[in-house]
């Protein structure tokens, strides 16, 4: 009899992880999940229209808006590299290197703020930012308008499309239509959320359920975009001799130095190098460097803790951030409409 | 154990471990509020690690995400449950009553709750019902074990204020989610019908820190269950502690803390003591936890002085002890465990406590581990031969 009972309860135990089988994943439930992209959200004031488009698209890789004429916004965002910049920091006009790392354009339109210390509320208050850069493309708006405003062609597309001539607010407008057009397809993780579980490998799986656990990812890197659209203090560059205080710097805010956004990690794996710096080569360098904890310094957010992941953990955590990537469509390098006596950057300032 | 329960015990765990699913989730409370694995919180259930210690004090609140933070009215049911069962071997020997229990059992069951009543009020609740002990089935008696309130950033500060049943600062190594089932031998030791030093108690805590390397934490509590439904308040204590390094000391970071506890007893009914009024008795405990990759050692020591009315003596007494726990984190899925526990008895019982224990789990999933132990414990003395306890456990370990 007492062999049954113990049958009987041996049964039960193995029934336990059967009632458990009964749970659905739930990766993509409550305040810190993830989740699949929505719609682009489109401002009102600025619909998104084909002919806004592709004037944005000229636009976006015209080198004629950087002073020397050799910069366009691509060159820094350059769709070959993810649209993003292969080199540790942007470098513009006259050889000049800037201090951070340049952000990818894929699905910013998604994204609350812009740049990485969150100074642009939007993409059309980002657009003209570079322009007048010293840094970037070293520009005046108004030499821009000059410019442009002597290329027929220009002119009458921005009468097509916002019945003025060329202005800044109509840049700024179609530059920010264009960068909405960029945005990923499905990933991996996404047809793995809608159904098709082969979609991601078993090593992707793991590393998802590390994202979601040791390894602390999801508490910044939430929602849709793998971004809870704020801002940390991750100790990159804190130890230089005069660090980036990122966001302290636009808010004058004491509990915002050193803090920089939480960009997306959709499509991260075609973005390297990383962190604002650039100075992690690849994703594992950058899991590395969480695992290590930060840089610590005396504003160091407390979400920073050392990991202790083992190798195989950051092999996976790895998988699971490539497979983040969903395709994006390809985009030819327009062609520019020229006025007298100019002759655009047939490359489109990609280098 | 004989053969047939041997074999269904490994049939049990066999299919335990061939059946559980791959994409199954840990779904309690917290995990599922936020939609994270129980390892965000504890690396190894139940233990909590860094980012675990800090979410609970600051009042269940996921740090950098207060202001996204959602009541209990907003969220999913609060509610989760805890059990395990498995095979439990327990012997004594030398003792008046020598036993034995050995046999596969269902044992413990905590329903709990928590969450956020409000953006810097979270609440804490663990009910244990009462279940009748039987074959196969280990009793408790219904209590509730944990029931307390958390008001976070008080006046804007790094103030918190915890009310109700808790589990006090005072405990350095958390009772109720430490890996190992033997207990603290230090922490249940106490003059007769004393002060469990681990279990939670009634009253008020203040905790002060988190940013900062230096925390602190003030408690008045109920005390000694001797004392009477008329009496105040009548025990307090005063914890203080440091980390060094990035962390808590859970997993990372090292953290030393330094404990002072006072309290009043009245003398228990079967001690024959000259006076029924309230005896003093305080403790001052040092406390270390110490990481390096993967490797936790915990080590603590108590200093005990009670009145002697407290042990029916005449004289003030003392006692000590303390324990040093090792934990290693081999690789993902496994922890494995060993201490030493020692207890001075006061002098005029000559005698002392040493357990040895060992163990591990194996977490099929991060909420669903087998959890295997051994403990051995002697009380050494000058009679010729040794009371010990032997306890051997093989259970699944479960919360969801």
């Amino acid at each position: 009899m007492r062999w049954v009972v113990s049958f009987a309860l041996a049964l039960a135990l193995a029934a336990t992880p059967l009632l458990l089988s009964q749970v659905p994943a739930r990766a993509h439930e409550g305040i810190l999940a993830n989740g699949l992209l929505p719609p682009m959200p489109v401002p009102a004031d600025n619909p998104q229209t084909d002919g806004k488009v592709r004037l944005g698209a000229q636009l976006y890789f015209d080198t004629r808006l950087s002073a020397d004429n050799t910069i366009s916004c691509g060159s820094c965002h350059d769709p070959r590299y993810g649209w993003a910049n292969p080199n540790p920091t942007d470098t513009g006009i006259n050889g000049q290197v800037g201090g951070r790392n340049s952000g990818t354009v894929i699905n910013s339109g998604h994204m609350r703020y812009q740049f990485w210390d969150g100074r642009a509320g939007s993409l059309e208050e980002q657009a003209l930012g570079p322009i007048h850069n010293p840094i970037e493309m070293g520009e005046t708006l108004e030499n821009v308008l000059r410019k442009l405003n002597a290329v027929p062609a220009y002119v009458e597309q921005f009468r097509a499309v916002f019945g003025t001539d060329v202005t800044t607010d109509g840049m700024a407008k179609a530059i920010a239509a264009f960068e909405r057009s960029i945005v990923s397809g499905p990933s991996p993780y996404d047809r793995w959320l809608m159904g098709e579980s082969e979609a991601m490998s078993a090593a992707a799986l793991r590393g998802q359920r590390l994202f979601n656990g040791k390894a602390h990812c999801s508490p910044c890197h939430s929602g849709p975009m793998f971004s809870d659209q704020s801002f940390h203090n991750l100790g990159a560059g804190m130890d230089r001799p005069k660090p980036d205080l990122g966001r302290f710097d636009h808010t004058k805010n004491p509990a915002d130095r050193g803090k920089f956004k939480v960009p997306t990690l959709r499509n991260i794996a075609q973005t390297p190098p990383y962190l604002h710096t650039g100075a992690e080569k690849t994703l594992l360098d950058v899991v590395n460097f969480y695992d290590r904890g930060g840089v610590p310094n005396p504003d160091l957010d407390p979400l920073m803790l050392p990991l202790h992941l083992t190798a195989g953990e950051k092999q996976d955590l790895v998988a699971f951030l490539e497979a983040l990537s969903g395709p994006v469509a390809k985009v030819e390098i327009p062609q520019f409409p020229v006025g007298p006596g100019e002759v655009a950057d047939p490359k489109g300032g990609l280098r | 154990m004989n053969r047939g329960r041997c074999l269904a015990l490994l049939a049990a765990l066999v299919a335990v471990i061939s059946c559980l699913p791959a994409d199954a989730w840990a779904i309690p409370v917290f995990a599922r509020k936020y939609g994270v694995n129980c390892t965000m919180c504890h690396t190894a259930y139940p233990r909590l690690n860094d980012f675990g210690a800090r979410f609970r004090d600051q009042g269940y609140r996921m740090i950098g995400r207060e202001d996204a933070e959602k009541t209990v009215l907003e969220s999913p049911p609060p509610v989760a449950a805890r059990t395990s069962a498995g095979y439990d071997y327990i012997e004594m020997r030398n003792v008046p009553s020598p036993s034995l229990k050995r046999g596969l059992e269902v044992s413990g069951l905590d329903i709990l709750a928590a969450g956020l009543l409000g953006q810097r009020i979270g609440f804490f609740m663990v009910f244990v019902p009462g279940i009748t002990e039987a074959r196969g089935l280990a009793g408790q008696e219904a209590t509730l074990e944990s029931a307390n309130l958390v008001f976070s950033e008080i006046g804007g500060s790094e103030l918190s204020l915890r009310a109700g049943r808790f589990e006090p600062a005072y405990t350095a190594f958390s009772v109720k989610r430490h890996l190992g089932v033997a207990a603290y031998d230090v922490y249940d030791y106490s003059f007769p019908g004393g002060l469990q030093y681990s279990a939670t108690q009634t009253g008020l805590e203040f905790r002060y820190g988190g940013s900062g390397r230096l925390r602190g934490a003030a408690g008045l509590v109920e005390g000694s269950g001797t004392n009477r439904a008329s009496d105040n308040p009548q025990d307090a204590y005063l914890r203080l502690e440091g980390v060094v390094g990035a962390g808590e000391g859970q997993t990372a970071g090292q953290r030393i803390g330094l404990v002072g506890y006072m309290g009043r007893a009245r003398p228990d009914v079967s001690v024959a003591a000259p006076t029924d009024e309230l005896q003093s008795f305080n403790r001052v405990g040092v406390d270390a936890s110490l990481n390096t990759r993967g490797v936790n050692l915990g080590l603590q020591y108590l200093w005990a002085h009670d009145d002697g009315a407290l042990w029916g003596q005449a004289d003030a007494t003392t006692w000590d002890g303390g324990f040093a726990e090792l934990s290693v984190v081999p690789g993902m899925n496994t922890v494995v465990l060993a201490r030493v526990d020692m207890v001075g008895e006061p002098s005029f019982l000559d005698r002392d406590v040493w357990r040895y224990t060992a163990g591990g789990r194996y977490y099929f999933e991060d909420n669903v581990a087998a959890h295997l132990e051994y403990s051995h414990q002697v009380i050494t003395s000058t009679a010729p031969d040794d009371p010990t306890e032997d306890f051997f456990t093989l259970r699944v370990d479960l919360a969801f």
